[in-house]
């Protein structure tokens, strides 16, 4: 089976401080990859480059086997890709309004669409929320807000960029949960983090990062082999 | 002082009686000025968020040519366009000059850079993550670029509103290229202008309180656009 994201001599440069070099990296279907590393490794920049965002400088990008080209094929396949950024911005409007951007874009009306985002907002635990303003949600709900925004679209691929940092407690079960079931709906999800022991909760595959250049793909348990070594994820 | 009171109460029955001359001024002022804050908002909004989203060389010298422009004393603007409007000009056949199409030009030529520039301050100051997340949650850039206006509406309307007040208050457009043709082109600037230096200061008066009261409500609408 064709990976759904490949990389291949993938390089991006950002000024004369950083560059990110990778050889070749694939990310199967159905799967759920951690993208470990200490701050400045690039993974946030590489979960923009996975998202379409921003074009390599060198290298290409694949998607189901489909080199990614530029304009509105990148526009085109960034339909299946959604990123959650490590701080959301919820758009002005109710919850219901953003969750339904994404969906008008797709022309998903009606009662469909309105059937969609009260699922989406159940599996994030704020059914009944639709009608809040987005803007004033705690930031607990917004992280949950956003999580349900991108899934409601029902991509192929979902990024997120450090999703539960900050996250209370009491959500974070939640809101993995909603992570672990993904791949069963044949989503790859993406996760860069800092939480060790999250590759453990969601059985994923980690990739550690480190000064822009990919150090070593592993198994959940070499990375916690690893982090017992290193001390640190 | 009793030439004063007496112009002011002359001037408050002009506006409150809606003397024909006094009213046809004021509609040709407000019609030519509301349509050429429309084109000039048509052109500056998405030059304005173009300019202000977009990285490419050249940018800062766009933004010092918006600068410059936003000044232009209205004379001049009135001038370069009577140079094209004029019979030897090259639209001259058009047949335009004189005409309240040719003052609707001018302000639009004259408001667009103020538009354009209000548009680049509100977008540029607005969160980068707002086009992020629409394109990741699949929008074009063109859509992505709209939902960026959206979200800082209150300031691209102020730009609008901005635009609106320069253009209801100048005079060298109006007179340059209107020519202040009574019943026709003459507009609550030129005919204060023309009425005061005939001696009919009451009228002039009567003309200048209606566009302070106009300048006011623009001035209180465009604060109430800021705050938000």
């Amino acid at each position: 089976m064709d990976p759904i994201l490949a990389l291949h001599n993938l390089e991006y440069r950002r000024g004369d401080q950083f560059t990110l070099n990778i050889g070749q990296l694939d990310f199967q279907p159905g799967r759920i990859y951690l993208l470990a590393g200490p701050n400045g490794a690039g993974k946030s920049t590489l979960l923009q480059l996975l998202g379409l965002l921003l074009p390599p400088d060198r290298g290409e990008i694949r998607f189901a086997g489909t080199v990614v080209q530029g304009g509105a094929h990148r526009q085109r396949l960034r339909r299946q890709v959604t990123l959650v950024e490590q701080s959301p911005f919820m758009f002005d409007g109710t919850v219901y309004d953003n969750l339904a951007f994404g969906l008008r874009l797709r022309d998903v009306r009606g009662d469909l669409q309105r059937h969609r985002i009260l699922s989406a907002l159940e599996k994030v635990g704020l059914q009944g929320f639709e009608s809040r303003q987005a803007r004033l949600l705690s930031g607990g709900e917004t992280r949950r807000v956003a999580l349900a925004r991108a899934m409601v679209l029902r991509p192929k691929v979902l990024l997120l960029d450090e999703p539960t940092a900050g996250l209370d407690r009491d959500s974070l079960p939640l809101f993995e949960s909603c992570l672990a079931a993904l791949p069963g709906e044949g989503v790859t999800v993406i996760i860069s983090t800092h939480d060790a022991d999250q590759s453990r909760r969601l059985r994923g595959e980690v990739l550690r990062l480190e000064a822009g250049r990919l150090i070593s793909p592993e198994t959940v348990e070499s990375a916690i082999t690893y982090r017992a070594v290193k001390g640190s994820f | 002082m009793d030439f004063l009171t007496e112009s002011l109460r002359a001037a408050l029955a002009l506006i409150l009686t809606l003397d024909a001359e006094v009213v046809g001024a004021v509609w040709t002022s407000l019609y030519t000025s509301v349509a050429g804050i429309l084109l000039a908002a048509a052109v500056g909004i998405p030059v304005g968020t173009l300019i202000g989203v977009g990285r490419f060389t050249g940018r800062r010298a766009v933004l010092t040519l918006l600068n410059t422009l936003m000044a232009l004393p209205t004379v001049v603007v009135g001038l370069v366009i009577y140079g094209f409007l004029s019979r030897q000009g090259p639209l001259g056949a058009l047949g335009l000059l004189f005409t309240p199409v040719a003052m609707i030009i001018g302000q639009t030529v004259l408001s667009a850079p103020i538009v354009a520039n209000y548009t680049v301050a509100a977008v540029a100051g607005a969160d980068p993550r707002i086009m992020t997340t629409a394109l990741t949650l699949g929008a074009g850039r063109l859509r992505a670029a709209w939902q960026l206006l959206l979200e800082v509406r209150f300031g691209v309307m102020a730009a609008v509103v901005a635009g609106f007040g320069r253009v209801i208050a100048e005079v060298g457009v109006a007179m340059m290229l209107g020519g202040n043709i009574r019943g026709y082109t003459r507009t609550m600037t030129t005919a204060i202008a023309l009425e005061t230096s005939k001696g009919e200061f009451a009228f002039g008066l009567a003309l200048g309180l209606v566009l302070m009261t106009v300048a006011l409500i623009v001035n209180l609408f465009l604060n109430l656009l800021q705050q938000r």
